[in-house]
């Protein structure tokens, strides 16, 4: 019995729905993710999270780099310090990749297991048909989260470069 | 009172001490279950633990196993916080001997609603 | 940005003298984004011009639908706890003790919101009576239309279902439905929704041998308070038990009750002869 596509398991609005709670809870209660089109630069930033399960694959935030400072300021909210590190960054996106990716398995036949937070160049998606995307804005800049089937040891290796798994510099 | 804050994410940890303090706790961080045993075996044994499911070394629901099986720290209230949220990993988590179970993401407002339903709200907290 | 500084002002000072919670200088935003749909749904273009027609002729409903609309998120499950503890450790034994075992139990949840509190004492009752199912009969009203709808549903978002239920009674009594938790079916069936404007002469119902009018009076001026009492007491049963919000009280509003603290909370029951 071949594993069921994605498109068959959720759609775009679910996927906007558990962002939009993740941001209203942990970004900022006024904060929202509109889903307009936008393209990250070459210099872009992922986090991902791995589901295995019924239906295998990953749950992939991406952003520019600036965007993921901001992110990680609002997160951290009175926590942040005045200049951030490299490790702090990872850290918050890996954990929003978290969040959501958490969530995603949650509505997912299950039961599955989650990864723990990757951080780097993503895995592209391999398989159209298998793959679920919002492309939104948050705060004008460009963010897409991406629900991707297969999994990054299945894929070619140049398309996934992961430079820290769980915060941890690899 | 004490709390002990575990999760691999260090934003996430800062987050929740910090609500936590904001409460009247004293606060422990801890990035995976190994780390946060080794903070209750050498003495320091809080009234509250927080607990991120998935990390590395030992997770969570291991961390919560190991606890619950010593009966020096019965008074300790395991209270999981994460994005674990399958119906399933609740009721584990539960019957391992998890006490509360706070789903990710969160707000301030739901912790402090678990903590005061348990009894372990230090002080009166105003809007 | 519709709303001019005296509207956020007015609608700022009406928040805390209703709720106690503070909007911020900063909050603008957030006033107009929480209370658009309210002004559309009145019929007006923006929230400007509907701020500044609540401002010169407030209504009970309009100040209500405002203040709710920007403390929504203070609805939980088991709100301030004993008046739910009560349910079970008093009141229930009591009404076990001097009913038939063939009375229906009736409860009337009388500003019920998005329904996390009939559902939380359908659960208690529930965990509490084998034949709870059968024997007891929740009333839910509420004033607004989409809050009896989403009563009836039984469905709440993960955020939602964070706020103050435990979780040993988010997984027995609920169940994932994509990503929000929906009640039991027993549970619903327990449940009857219905809109009703406690301010109006009530529809029959009852008679009630538990009535929770919970942070519903505040919104009232005195005679309206006194009314709405002297209604809700006429579908009790003489022996029924009442319950107010954390700050409520029926003292220097209406003399016919007679108050019974209960742990840290009150309940209050019909005078006898008053």
């Amino acid at each position: 019995m071949s594993a069921p596509v994605i498109t068959a398991l959720l759609d775009e609005a679910t996927i906007q729905e558990i962002a939009d709670q993740a941001w209203a809870a942990l970004v900022g209660e006024d904060e929202v993710l509109v889903p307009l089109p936008g393209e990250t630069g070459p210099d872009a930033l992922s986090s991902w999270v791995e589901i295995a399960g019924p239906w295998t694959g990953i749950v992939v935030l991406t952003c520019d780099r600036d965007t993921a400072e901001e992110l990680t300021r609002a997160l951290l909210r009175e926590h942040a310090p005045a200049e951030l590190e490299a490790e702090d960054v990872t850290d918050a996106l890996g954990e929003l990749a978290n969040v959501v990716g958490g969530n995603v398995k949650a509505v997912l036949p299950g039961p599955s297991v989650l990864g723990l937070p990757e951080v780097g160049v993503a895995p592209r998606a391999s398989a159209p048909a298998d793959t679920c995307r919002v492309d939104a804005q948050w705060r004008g800049r460009p963010l897409s989260i991406s629900v991707q089937g297969g999994t990054p040891a299945a894929l070619d290796l140049p398309d996934s470069d992961p430079t820290h798994q769980n915060g941890v510099p690899l | 009172m004490r709390a002990l804050v575990i999760d691999d994410s260090r934003a996430m940890r800062r987050i929740v001490s910090g609500t936590l303090e904001s409460f009247g706790y004293e606060t422990r961080q801890a990035g995976h279950g190994q780390e946060a045993l080794d903070v209750l075996l050498e003495g320091w044994v809080p009234d509250l633990c927080t607990i991120d499911w998935n990390m590395p070394v030992m997770d969570g629901l291991q961390f919560v196993s190991a606890v619950r099986s010593n009966p020096a720290w019965r008074a300790v209230t395991l209270m999981m916080v994460t994005s674990e949220g399958e119906q399933s990993q609740i009721v584990r988590a539960l019957a391992a001997g998890a006490h509360e179970y706070v789903l990710k993401p969160f707000t301030a407002d739901a912790i402090r609603d678990k903590l005061a339903l348990l009894g372990l709200l230090p002080q009166e907290v105003a809007l | 940005m519709t709303l001019t500084a005296t509207g956020f002002d007015w609608v700022r000072q009406l928040v805390h003298r209703e709720s106690a919670i503070v909007l911020a200088p900063g909050k603008e935003y957030l006033v107009e984004a929480r209370l658009l749909p309210i002004a559309r749904q009145m019929g007006l273009p923006d929230v400007g011009q509907f701020v500044d027609s609540v401002r010169t002729r407030p209504s009970p409903e309009s100040t209500r639908k405002i203040v709710e609309a920007l403390t929504t998120n203070e609805t939980s499950w088991f709100r301030d706890g004993d008046p739910f503890t009560a349910l079970t450790s008093t009141v229930l034994p009591s009404l076990l003790a001097d009913r038939r075992p063939s009375d229906p139990l009736q409860i009337w949840s009388a500003a019920c919101s998005s329904g996390q509190e009939p559902y939380t004492i359908a659960m208690l009752l529930e965990d509490a009576l084998p034949n709870a199912a059968s024997r007891v009969a929740i009333t839910a009203t509420d004033i607004s239309r989409e809050m009896v709808e989403r009563t009836r549903a039984g469905r709440f978002s993960q955020l939602e279902v964070n706020r103050g239920l435990p979780a040993p009674m988010l997984v027995r009594h609920f169940s994932r439905a994509g990503t929000e938790w929906e009640v039991a079916p027993t549970l619903r069936r327990m449940v009857t929704a219905s809109e009703c404007n406690l301010a109006a002469p009530l529809p029959r119902m009852g008679p009630f041998d538990v009535v929770y009018l919970r942070n519903v009076l505040i919104y009232f001026d005195l005679p309206t308070k006194q009314a709405i009492l002297r209604r809700v007491r006429a579908l009790m049963r003489p022996d029924g038990w009442l319950f107010l919000g954390a700050a409520e009280t029926t003292l220097g509003v209406d003399d016919s009750w007679e108050r019974v603290v209960i742990g840290r909370s009150s309940a209050y029951r019909p005078l006898k002869g008053a």
